[in-house]
């Protein structure tokens, strides 16, 4: 069976994990050998004066041999793995070298006890501490050691003294065998630890392979979201400069609007004005004068004799009844160039207001000041009173005392005019008669409501959720930008702008609320 | 041209290898050094001329009821604690059938105290052992004992049946043929061993180096 990658990776990560702990390990257990071996020192230098401190002969002493050697031999003993201790941590040979020296320190510290039975367990001990490092090898030199040296001390020497072996022969195996006993269950207990750590250093690539797969996913996923996070930031700022703009062209729109409202306006003034420059002059055109000019002519031709000529022609006798039509006819011509030119005096004054009024909506917008709303709604009547009188539109005023508010007037008269024209544009495209615009000013919830009713060709369901929409239109030569653009401005001032109407030809009303600041909801 | 990566990768290893000759060397030393201690402590102490009989004029008792067992003592030898120790254990396992005394070397011009050390203290604990001090190892030389530690075995007709040490080396405990023979002869009245080293601090002030022969 194939392993997976992943699985290959993990098991290599493993064993180098296992093999790191294997080697920490032996450098940990190298350092307690390197105290052990030296406290062990000291302690058999204490032992050999403790015990053996002198050797005497009769009446003499001088210091034991055992004192010496606990110094010496001792220090060789533990003065060389403690080097390598603390130079070759974790080398294979530190620790061969520590076991054979730990093994050594048994049997020097069980000769300078004189053989006391009791020092024999610090054999079996140092095997027990042996055992820390993991390590079944060195085992097996602390035991060749123990049998080594039994077998020359046990065997060999007393065998050189005597002449047989002291103990029976097989002693030193017998010995050697307790020491293969503790190794067995040490051995086994090596097994299960180095299982145990093998375990662990699975686990612990496992996981590790795990945290950095999860890391990685965290680092993709942040890289994404950082992504998006900066897409999204661009597309805000893109939204809000289009915003901007849409607010600038919906706002050039209006000014446009108005203008062209204006200037139709101002057009349909100029007309009359044109009728009745028209009529005064054809008035005065079509005055006696030439009949005058003959008259004047034929009486500086009679100028000599102008008595006989009044007496005598025939012509003369008509001069009277000819002046008395004459003063009749420039009479008449006289009043209706004098009413033609009041006229034109009315509209050419008209015209100035509409400018004026025009001039005066026409600074920056806003600017916060304070604004009789009646007034401003009476203000975006008269910018389309010619088209009201023109269309034989009437207009219905139903004003309720509300407290001038602090806002921007240039954004309201914009809404006003295109809430009044496009009623004016409903009305239009009605049969209805008598067509009726009706603009309410009221108050209540904290707000000032202005509504513009008509009773015109009205809105169908399927059209009053995109009426406020952007290009959204049901005039030919409409842009959709008005309402889009009132409701924008209404938004902006912190108001609100809606529509009903119950179908086509029943009308519509557009409320404006627009909210008066500090106040409590109105109990009226 | 040298290959520096070889040379990198070879370094650890001389390293190693030079450690491991050290090793070896400590090995060596070690070896020599617990050879050397263990020659030591195999080293017996001289033996003198056996004493056949019951000398004639020694203060010690001979017992006529059986056998008299004598052990010749360095009342401060740390190696004869061992010999006492086997002492102990051979007097519990004859139980009886020996008369023991174990008599301490003290110098004539020693207080009382001088041989009244732990030594004195643990043989007078054995039980149906006596003690008793040797003012300046007088009968130690009617004996011919010269090595702390030295046992002498005598019948009660005043013959030599053991001479020798109890223990199997200088100042260690355990199993031995010198136990075992006095065990044996004891037990059943002969032994394979009859003659066995002794180790121990000798008796007797060191000789005096001797005087360069003259020409």
């Amino acid at each position: 069976m194939t392993r997976s990658p992943e699985d290959v990776a993990v098991g290599t990560r493993a064993r180098a994990l296992f093999e790191a702990q294997e080697l920490a390990n032996s450098r940990r257990t190298d350092r307690l050998f390197a105290w052990l071996l030296g406290i062990q020192w000291l302690l058999g230098i204490l032992v050999a004066v403790w015990v053996s401190p002198l050797a005497w002969e009769g009446r003499w002493s001088h210091m034991h041999i055992h004192v010496w050697a606990a110094v010496l031999l001792g220090g060789v003993l533990a003065g060389f793995p403690i080097l390598l201790a603390l130079r070759l941590p974790g080398a294979p040979l530190t620790r061969h070298v520590i076991a054979g020296a730990q093994m050594m320190s048994s049997a020097l510290l069980i000769h300078l006890t004189g053989g006391r039975i009791e020092t024999h367990f610090h054999i079996f001990g140092s095997l027990a501490f042996l055992a820390f490092y993991r390590d079944g090898r060195v085992l097996l030199t602390a035991t060749i050691v123990v049998v080594v040296d039994h077998y020359l001390r046990g065997a060999f020497w007393p065998q050189s003294v005597f002449g047989v072996a002291v103990a029976t022969p097989w002693r030193w195996m017998e010995h050697s065998g307790w020491v293969l006993f503790e190794d067995a269950f040490l051995l086994l207990a090596i097994r299960q630890s180095l299982d145990a750590m093998r375990g662990l250093a699975e686990r612990q690539a496992r996981l590790e392979h795990l945290n950095a797969n999860i890391e990685n996913q965290v680092a993709e996923r942040t890289a994404e979201l950082k992504k998006e996070n900066t897409e999204r930031k661009r597309a805000e700022e893109a939204l809000v400069a289009a915003h901007k703009d849409l607010l600038e062209s919906s706002r050039l729109a209006g000014m446009a609007e108005i203008a062209t409202n204006v200037l139709h306006n101002v057009g349909n003034v100029l007309n009359s004005v044109n009728v009745s420059a028209a009529l005064a002059s054809e008035c005065i055109r079509k005055s006696d004068v030439q009949n005058l000019d003959r008259l004047a002519v034929m009486l500086r031709e009679h100028e000599g004799d102008l008595a006989g000529f009044l007496a005598k022609d025939p012509r003369a006798a008509q001069i009277p009844v000819f002046l008395s039509r004459l003063a009749e006819h420039l009479r008449t011509s006289q009043e209706t160039a004098l009413k033609e030119l009041a006229a034109l005096d009315e509209n050419i004054g008209h015209i100035k207001e509409i400018v004026s009024m025009q001039q005066n909506y026409a600074k920056v917008s806003g600017c916060q000041e304070v604004v009789d709303l009646a007034a401003l709604v009476e203000d975006s009547l008269n910018l389309n009173v010619g088209a009201f009188t023109r269309h034989r539109i009437d207009v219905i005023r139903d004003f309720e005392t509300v407290p001038p508010l602090s806002l921007d007037k240039h954004k309201v008269l914009q809404v006003l005019i295109n809430l009044v024209r496009n009623a004016k544009y409903a009305c239009d495209a009605s049969e209805n008669v008598p067509k009726t615009i009706t603009l309410r000013v009221a108050r209540g919830d904290g707000r000032v409501k202005i509504s513009v009713s008509d009773n015109g060709i009205g809105i169908p369901p399927e059209n009053l959720s995109r009426i406020f929409q952007h290009g959204f239109t049901t005039r030919e030569e409409g842009h959709g930008f008005g309402l889009h653009s009132s409701a924008l401005a209404v938004r902006e001032i912190g108001g609100s702008l809606s529509v009903h109407s119950d179908g086509l030809n029943r009308g519509a009303t557009f409320v404006l609320e627009i909210p008066i600041p500090n106040t409590q909801p109105a109990h009226d | 041209m040298p290959n520096p990566d070889a040379d990198c990768l070879e370094t650890p290893v001389r390293k190693e290898r030079g450690w491991a000759i050290l090793a070896a060397l400590w090995a060596v030393l070690v070896i020599a050094g617990a050879g050397m201690l263990m020659a030591y402590s195999y080293t017996p102490g001289e033996t003198g001329p056996a004493v056949p009989v019951w000398p004639a004029t020694t203060r010690l008792p001979l017992a006529s009821d059986g056998p008299t067992l004598v052990m010749f003592a360095h009342p401060k030898c740390p190696c004869t604690r061992a010999s006492l120790g086997e002492l102990e254990t051979l007097m519990a396992r004859v139980q009886g059938k020996v008369k023991a005394r174990v008599v301490f070397f003290r110098p004539e011009e020693e207080g009382e105290n001088w041989a009244e050390t732990d030594l004195w203290r643990a043989a007078s604990a054995i039980p149906g052992v006596e003690v008793q001090v040797d003012s300046d190892g007088r009968e130690a030389e009617l004996f011919e004992a010269s090595t702390s530690g030295h046992v002498v075995l005598y019948d009660a007709a005043g013959h030599l049946l053991f001479r020798g040490g109890i223990t199997e080396a200088r100042g260690h405990r355990g199993d031995n043929v010198g136990r075992w023979s006095v065990t044996d002869l004891l037990r059943h009245g002969h032994a394979s061993h009859t003659v066995t080293p002794t180790f121990g601090c000798p008796l007797q002030d060191p000789a005096p180096p001797s005087p360069a022969p003259e020409t």
